[in-house]
């Protein structure tokens, strides 16, 4: 199994000590707003790798949001990076960020994305985007969810660059949501994409950063995506968890956590109220401080329990011999990290028995993690997801 | 024996309305399954809808079956999605039509597009998605005819659908909103509805005594409000971003109207939804 790096560094490299090199490079600029819009909050903008683009370092994932009036807001307090799909909403959603920024369009930045894998079927979304959208142009283009190297079809580039040159998509991209690392290797061997868009967050780093680094240095721009649902994924509204974690201030220090990273050039947090906002538009502004560093450490112990820490003590203690650290550790992949495609990648080049042996045959696991693993359950889990 | 016979009655029994719901090739004549079943939960929706699994979880997602039908060239993805209950899978519904294409009577609410079909009855929230390019109504209309029979349970919309005033009111146009209602964290989950002149809102609370609460905090929001005699309690405001308002408590519900063009009566419009609802 490559990559031995415990659990225990995945989930605290990051948060206890400032990455070195991640001094933010941002060029800060008071936005001139409305007295309406959040005063207290100056934007701060960075390019969007070699698009030139100037792009607020929080833009705005649109993705959920149900009333056009809080994208209008952002708008007018100076965000310029808007996010859409073609898929989201049935097509609605475009449909509403469209008409919302109607008004400011040449002010602002819109991406929208095709799932179209054929030069036709994506040519056809663009000119569905566009109408949608009510705009003869988008300003990044991607290609949606690109898990793996092999959907970068010849077709689907060859679409990007014809709307590059109809001047229907000033800039093309790719999204990827997991098996990223290779992807954005990919994406940069192509020489024709300009900007990835990846989920990046502080449960999710590790087996990224490396990728994201080398597409901000090959110029690619780089836009990170589930900044905070990643890591709080069981949080959703409505929910005790997600209103303790609100009231703690943990989503603001997540999003902080992204922007210390200045290969990050913007950010596409979901938003649908005011208050959101406004709460996201402070992360540009406040600094990731010694006590946001506590709070996700804190929220990090609370999901630590499921994940092994890589002490190896349980390895003789199974007596069917299962290599539980490495089965742990692809369930990792797939359920911290979300690289569902790299863990299951993983788990099939452990030994056959890793999926021949089944837990469940045991009456009684013998197996005792020192940390509160629950190693019965977790390796069923691994056998079910993998096996 | 008889209780061994009565538990596996017991399991058949209830199995019979998750087989029900179960999306099921041979609905249509001439289609037949390709490749394996999918069943997905929220914890692995994302490998399915990659990109686009947050808009099901918004909808209180439980659980997706799905099967790939095809016959001849064509190709059609038939998913079943099961949301909290009926009110949720009718909001995932009413999310994802197209409002530039009439809706139809299948279930509480369905649409068949050249290449889409969706419907919503009971919990269940159903899609179909055609391939290759062309218009295979006929054939998306067999499997939505044939699989609204196969699920039981409620074929009509939410009664609040029926409090929005008709007149102005653009088709089909309310939805759910499942969280903020106007953008507004306190408005929690609720319809919106768009009309020529503006859009109109209803929030359902616990009970009064939180509506009320609700309203007090609103009434705190926008600052510079004026009190206008709709139902138990309402105020006028005007916002930079929801235009002229007025919103109201009558019981448990809040609701009202917001971005109004110059010129409507905001108090009169929020009155007459406040007399509809019972």
């Amino acid at each position: 199994m490559k990559g031995k790096a415990s659990r225990r560094s995945f989930l605290t490299a990051g948060l206890a000590a400032p990455v070195a090199g991640l001094a933010r490079r941002t060029m800060d600029v008071t936005y001139g707003g409305s007295t309406q819009a959040p005063a207290a909050a100056p934007v701060s903008y960075r390019t969007l790798g070699r698009t030139g683009l100037k792009v607020s370092a929080v833009g705005f994932g649109c993705m959920i949001t149900s009333d056009a009036s809080v994208i209008e807001r952002a708008a007018e307090a100076g965000i310029n990076y808007f996010d859409t799909a073609r898929g989201y909403q049935g097509g609605n959603n475009e449909r509403m960020v469209g008409a919302a920024l109607k008004s400011r369009r040449k002010q602002v930045y819109i991406s929208t994305k095709t799932h179209g894998a054929s030069k036709q079927a994506a040519l056809a979304d663009l000119e569905t985007s566009l109408r949608e959208l009510g705009t003869d142009y988008v300003d990044v283009w991607y290609l949606h969810a690109i898990g793996n190297p092999a959907q970068l079809t010849d077709g689907a580039l060859e679409a990007q660059q014809t709307a590059k040159q109809q001047g229907k998509a000033r800039f093309v991209g790719l999204s990827t949501h997991s098996n990223q690392a290779e992807v954005i290797q990919a994406a940069i061997r192509t020489g024709k994409i300009d900007v990835v868009l990846a989920a990046y967050n502080f449960t999710l780093y590790k087996t990224l950063e490396p990728a994201l680094e080398a597409a901000a240095k090959a110029g690619l721009g780089v836009v990170a995506m589930k900044t905070m649902a990643g890591g709080f994924r069981k949080a959703r509204p409505g929910t005790e968890l997600h209103a303790k974690l609100s009231r703690e201030g943990a989503m603001l220090a997540a999003l902080k956590w992204v922007l210390r990273n200045p290969n990050v050039h913007t950010t596409v947090p979901s938003m649908t109220d005011m208050d959101q906002l406004e709460e996201n538009l402070k992360a540009m502004v406040e600094p990731f401080r010694e006590a946001d560093q506590q709070i996700l450490a804190e929220h990090l112990r609370h999901i630590a329990p499921l994940y092994c820490r890589g002490c190896n003590r349980c390895l003789d203690q199974c007596p069917q011999g299962l290599p539980i650290p490495d089965m742990l550790r692809c369930l990792m992949y797939a359920e911290g990290y979300g690289e569902f495609a790299l863990g299951r990648e993983r788990f099939l080049e452990l030994p056959p028995r890793a999926a021949r042996v089944h837990c469940r045959d045991c009456a009684r696991c013998a197996v005792r993690c020192p940390n509160g693993v629950r190693v019965a359950e977790r390796l069923k889990r691994a056998q079910e997801l993998f096996a | 024996m008889w209780a061994r016979r009565f538990m596996a009655l017991g399991l058949l029994l209830a199995a019979l309305p998750a087989a029900a719901q179960k999306p099921d090739c041979s609905l249509a004549p001439g289609w037949t399954q390709h490749g394996p079943a999918r069943s997905f939960e929220p914890d692995n929706l994302f490998e399915y809808m990659d990109g686009n699994a947050e808009g099901y979880l918004l909808y209180r997602f439980v659980r997706m079956q799905g099967v790939t039908c095809r016959s001849g060239g064509d190709t059609i993805v038939f998913d079943v999605s099961e949301m909290a209950d009926p009110e949720w899978a009718y909001g995932m519904f009413t999310a994802n039509r197209d409002p530039d294409s009439p809706t139809e009577p299948l279930g509480m609410g369905g649409q068949i597009l050249p290449r889409k079909a969706t419907f919503a009855k009971d919990r269940y929230y159903v899609e179909f998605s055609a391939e290759p390019e062309k218009d295979h109504r006929a054939a998306l209309r067999a499997f939505a005819l044939a699989m609204e029979k196969r699920i039981a349970g409620r074929s009509r919309p939410p009664e609040t659908l029926g409090w929005f005033p008709p007149e102005r009111l653009k088709p089909d146009s309310v939805r759910l909103v499942p969280e903020s209602v106007l953008g507004l964290r306190l408005l929690q989950r609720g319809y919106v509805a768009e009309y020529e002149f503006g859009k109109a809102f209803l929030v359902a609370e616990s009970s009064p005594e939180a509506a009320a609460g609700l309203m007090a905090k609103l009434r705190a929001r926008f600052t510079g409000n004026e009190p206008a005699a709709v139902a138990d309690e309402a105020f006028r405001a005007a916002d930079r971003y929801l235009g002229g308002l007025c919103f109201f408590r009558k019981g448990r519900y809040i609701g009202g109207f917001a971005n109004l063009k110059e010129g409507e009566d905001a108090a009169g419009a929020a009155a007459r939804l406040a007399a509809r609802i019972p």
